[in-house]
């Protein structure tokens, strides 16, 4: 009997699981892949998705492991993280769902309105630590960043700070929502946000990558004509073999309804 | 059938046996995963696993510490002879850039040609120090030689001031900074909790009517059962503005803000275990005391106070206990800067809010992961003294007892 | 007269501190209650969050919770009402029962994040449930046994030992007098410490980010295998994620009052159970 019964509870399982999707990964992703998936689940009601962060990372190796049915990177899947499918014979492909601008971001009272990506990469290794000496106010500069392995963190890494190391001791924030209130609510503060978290109580600063000559201010339509310049790409991945179990939320995501809520979310659509 | 109850009798109380060792069985695994797992990083290479670090075999440099590679991918040591090389300046190289270099058919079929690439691009240069996986190098180039690679030492992480676990080629893991905040934050929040907990406990056992107990004693119980993580959102939407105004900061996620949140946190604890000490006080002491002349308060400042001493000494190292592992509400307003800190009112890392904020983003098995349970090591050790120095103090006031 | 003037200041500053500790509780209540009530209707109760969390309501984190409440309930509570029979009716005073006390002790001065740490490699790595209730149940469970264990026998203890002397003179067994007459009377204190075990489990956060909590899942579970949203998770989350923190701060105040309510709601009926129980008894 009692045999039975957990046949019938793994069965059961086996059998929900089937239509059931999961999604783990890039927290930048989750507001992105939440409402994805209400109104998935609106259109098909038999389906089930769940949402699940983690960070970037944590998506690709729970992709790997099988705990996971697409992986939502805020990042390109590392070389190593390939190879390690590669050798235990399975494939991913990837779709990009979304672009994403970093906006660098500062309390209101901030008289600063541009910086160069050497100015922040000073700022962010801790070789500035004045507003002073950026054109502002003797103020101490106070930089938010985000925990270690989140995608943004790293993408933040590579593009502004040339793989540098951050400062020792930098503030870092469990999740962006967090930073945008910290910088809110503190005067000195200079942090990194997706374009989506921008509203008025904080400055997006205009930022330039040539040195100074043109500063460009984060925005949709900058990103868009590709002027802004922290820009990246927002993958989902999935592994080859399970294609057609995904197929019809991706189909959706890549739909004109998928990428009006793109936009809506404040990300910029694909297309 | 009389034996038929007697062998019911023999299995229940087997039954029964099993049972009653759950608990140690329970703290048994909980040392083996922990341990297991946390150890587990002092096996693996300094160097991220799979890759290696290569310089031109002309250069004579043959091992660097973990601090010092990090160092040079920072471009903060930036020159060969300020690590015992020849006078050279430090040219760092990101396997990556290998992709950059040369377009992908060059690199040929599956990247069968990349580490003939990667040995040419390593050959040219003489200051070069390339970070690259152990499966494209270069085996057929003599010019090229891999750096000795060490296994992360224990040095490193007790006594390494920093904190970037994710940082590629050579992690850091030093622990030394979220362990002195860890103890920075739970020292400040009994400084503030004890006088507070010890005086209302006082209160209670020796001034409070009937009525005001009836009030009391339910308040304290339901500031013990508010959970952490609502402490914690009170503490991010009331206490850190508050703090930041009130002193003037440029931040109000600081240690102080920890401390007051875990001096809240503490004192249901302290109060009700001073209050049971104090409680206990025998009567005819302090009626002798009364009797001799003495105040009230002389009674309870010169008798009641000293006779509970080491009970009120378990509510403190118990309060500290509840500080340190406190995980939710410190994450969400110490700022969770990993430095070693030097005041109150700066942010602070903690062991517990690391583990939580970062064991989601840590791949399974991966040196990172293992970092954060030897954290979880750490911290259970800390616990563990904490709880039998508990045990052994009020074990010593029963002994006492009069 | 100097002194009695002293110990006048004195004892008004420890009935300011008496004050004070009710005025913080109140100050914490008060906030989440002034901040939260007009969120809370029978809507916000019972729909799935919308909006990118910004509207709708949590049924699915209160589901999610009483899973999790359910689940360590069935893990720990036999387990650690039969140790403390254990203990207290058969190991008596012997080292194993001081051994055993020793470490119950210990395992419930573990802080929450290590019980975390450790649901997450045996649990859900280990023995491979994932996240998942079941892994998060066991987690919970492990941390409220200790609880259970103590209230368990604290309530057996409380037991006169003539009622065992009594019954087994009458020639009951020993296993006898345990299930007819000892724990009928130690019933409602093992009652009330699982139900404080009850608001223990509701609150906590620690240890259900690794093994269970998911950030967004509006279908209800379907087996114990799933992934569930929890209150406590869901406080956190929109407290600090989220695109438009703004906005969602309604619905984490809203949150954070069911929360609240949940563990006063507990912690209440508790001493109200307490108190019935005892009353009944010295009528008998």
């Amino acid at each position: 009997m009692k045999k039975t019964i957990l046949t019938a509870i793994i069965l059961t399982t086996i059998a929900l699981g089937a239509q059931a999707q999961r999604i783990k990964g890039s927290d930048t992703m989750l507001p992105l892949s939440q409402k994805e998936a209400e109104e998935f689940m609106n259109v098909n009601p038999s389906q089930t998705v769940t949402v699940t962060g983690g960070g970037s990372g944590v998506g690709i190796s729970a992709l790997l492991e099988g705990t996971t049915d697409l992986a939502q990177l805020s990042r390109k899947i590392k070389f190593d993280e390939k190879q390690k499918f590669q050798s235990n014979g399975k494939s991913v492909k990837e779709v990009i769902a979304a672009y994403d601008a970093l906006a660098i971001v500062t309390h209101p009272s901030n008289k600063v309105k541009n910086l160069t990506r050497e100015q922040l990469e000073d700022i962010f290794t801790g070789k500035i630590k004045n507003w002073k000496e950026v054109g502002g106010d003797d103020l101490a500069i106070v930089p938010y960043a985000r925990e270690t392995s989140s995608g943004t963190y790293e993408f933040f890494k590579e593009s502004v700070l040339k793989n540098k190391n951050y400062m020792t001791g930098i503030m870092s924030m469990p999740a962006t929502g967090a930073i945008i209130q910290s910088i809110s609510q503190t005067k000195g503060a200079i942090g990194y946000v997706g374009l989506a978290y921008l509203n008025q109580n904080v400055k997006a600063i205009h930022v330039s990558y040539d040195q100074g000559k043109t500063f460009v201010e984060p925005s949709v339509a900058n990103a868009k004509n590709e002027t802004y310049p922290i820009v990246r790409p927002l993958y989902y991945y999935y592994e080859s073999a399970s294609e057609n179990k995904v197929k019809l939320f991706i189909d959706f995501v890549l739909s004109t309804k998928g990428q009006q809520i793109v936009s809506e979310i404040g990300f910029i659509s694909v297309r | 059938m009389k034996k038929l109850r007697k062998i019911t009798e023999q299995i229940v109380k087997l039954l029964l046996t099993v049972n009653g060792g759950v608990t140690s069985l329970a703290i048994l695994l909980i040392i083996v995963f922990l341990f297991k797992e946390g150890l587990g990083l002092f096996k693996n290479p300094s160097v991220e696993k799979g890759y290696v670090l290569c310089v031109n075999s002309a250069n004579n440099v043959e091992r660097l510490s973990s601090y010092e590679i990090k160092q040079i991918f920072d471009w903060k040591t930036t020159d060969w002879n300020e690590i015992g090389g020849n006078a050279g300046t430090i040219a760092p190289f990101r396997f990556e850039e290998i992709f950059s270099l040369y377009s992908d058919e060059e690199l040929g079929e599956d990247y069968s040609l990349l580490p003939e690439k990667l040995g040419e691009v390593i050959a040219k240069d003489i200051n070069i120090i390339a970070y690259i996986p152990q499966e494209f190098f270069p085996q057929n180039n003599n010019a090229v030689k891999i750096l000795t690679s060490e296994n992360i030492r224990f040095s490193d992480f007790f006594g390494g001031t920093e904190w970037l676990p994710t940082t590629t080629p050579s992690p850091q893991f030093g622990v030394f900074p979220l362990i002195l905040g860890t103890l920075w934050i739970s020292l400040f929040a009994i400084l503030i909790a004890l006088p507070l907990g010890v005086g209302v406990a006082v209160y209670l056992s020796e001034l409070a009517s009937e009525r005001v107990r009836k009030i009391l004693k339910p308040a304290i119980e339901l500031l013990a059962g508010i959970p952490s993580v609502v402490y914690g959102f009170f503490g991010l939407v009331v206490l850190v503005p508050l703090v930041q105004r009130t002193f003037n900061l440029p931040v109000g996620e600081t240690a102080f803000t920890g401390s007051l949140i875990l001096a809240i946190m503490a004192l249901p604890t302290i109060i009700t275990i001073a209050e049971d000490a104090m409680r206990n006080t025998p009567r005819a002491m302090r009626e002798a005391s009364l009797a001799l002349g003495a105040t009230h308060w002389q009674t309870i400042y010169k008798v009641i106070i000293p006779y509970s001493s080491s009970g009120i000494m378990a509510a403190i190292v118990l309060g500290i206990g509840r500080a340190i592992g406190e995980t939710m509400a410190v994450l969400m307003v110490t700022g969770n800067a990993a430095v070693i800190p030097s005041s109150l009112f700066q942010p602070i890392r903690t062991i517990p809010a690391t583990i939580a904020a970062e064991l989601g983003e840590a791949p399974v098995g991966g040196a990172h992961y293992q970092s954060l349970f030897l954290l979880g090591s750490i911290l259970f050790i800390i616990t563990m003294i904490i709880s039998i120095s508990a045990e052994f103090i009020s074990r010593r006031r029963q002994s006492k007892g009069i | 007269m100097h002194k009695r003037i002293k110990q006048k200041i004195v004892f008004i500053v420890l009935r300011l501190l008496g004050i004070l500790i009710v005025g913080i509780l109140l100050w914490i209540l008060g906030f989440i209650v002034y901040n939260g009530a007009e969120v809370i209707n029978w809507t916000f109760l019972t729909t799935a969050p919308t909006e990118g969390m910004t509207a709708g309501g949590i049924f699915p984190a209160i589901v999610g919770t009483f899973c999790l409440i359910t689940g360590s309930v069935v893990f720990a509570f036999p387990i650690g009402v039969l140790s403390a029979i254990y203990m207290n009716e058969y190991a008596g005073n012997t080292w194993i029962a001081k051994f055993i006390r020793i470490m119950t002790n210990n395992l419930g001065s573990i802080p929450s994040i290590v019980f975390g740490l450790f649901g997450m490699a045996l649990f859900v790595n280990t023995l491979g449930f994932g996240d998942s209730i079941i892994a998060g149940s066991c987690t919970l469970g492990l941390l409220v046994l200790p609880v259970i264990i103590r209230t368990t026998e604290e309530a057996l203890k409380s037991i006169p030992d003539t009622y065992r002397t009594g019954s087994l003179a009458l020639g009951a067994t020993k296993l006898q007098t345990i299930w007819r007459v000892i724990l009928p009377m130690a019933f409602p204190n093992i009652i009330t410490g699982l139900i404080l075990s009850i608001g223990r489990v509701s609150g906590e956060t620690a240890p259900i980010l690794f093994t269970v909590a998911a950030y967004f899942l509006p279908k209800l579970p379907d087996s114990i295998f799933d992934q569930v949203m929890a209150l406590p998770y869901h406080l956190y989350v929109i407290a600090t994620s989220g695109t438009d923190i703004e906005a969602s701060r309604p619905i984490a105040y809203g949150t954070a009052l069911v929360l609240i309510i949940v563990v006063l709601l507990i912690n209440l009926l508790a001493t109200f159970l307490r108190k019935y129980f005892a009353k009944k008894v010295k009528m008998n």
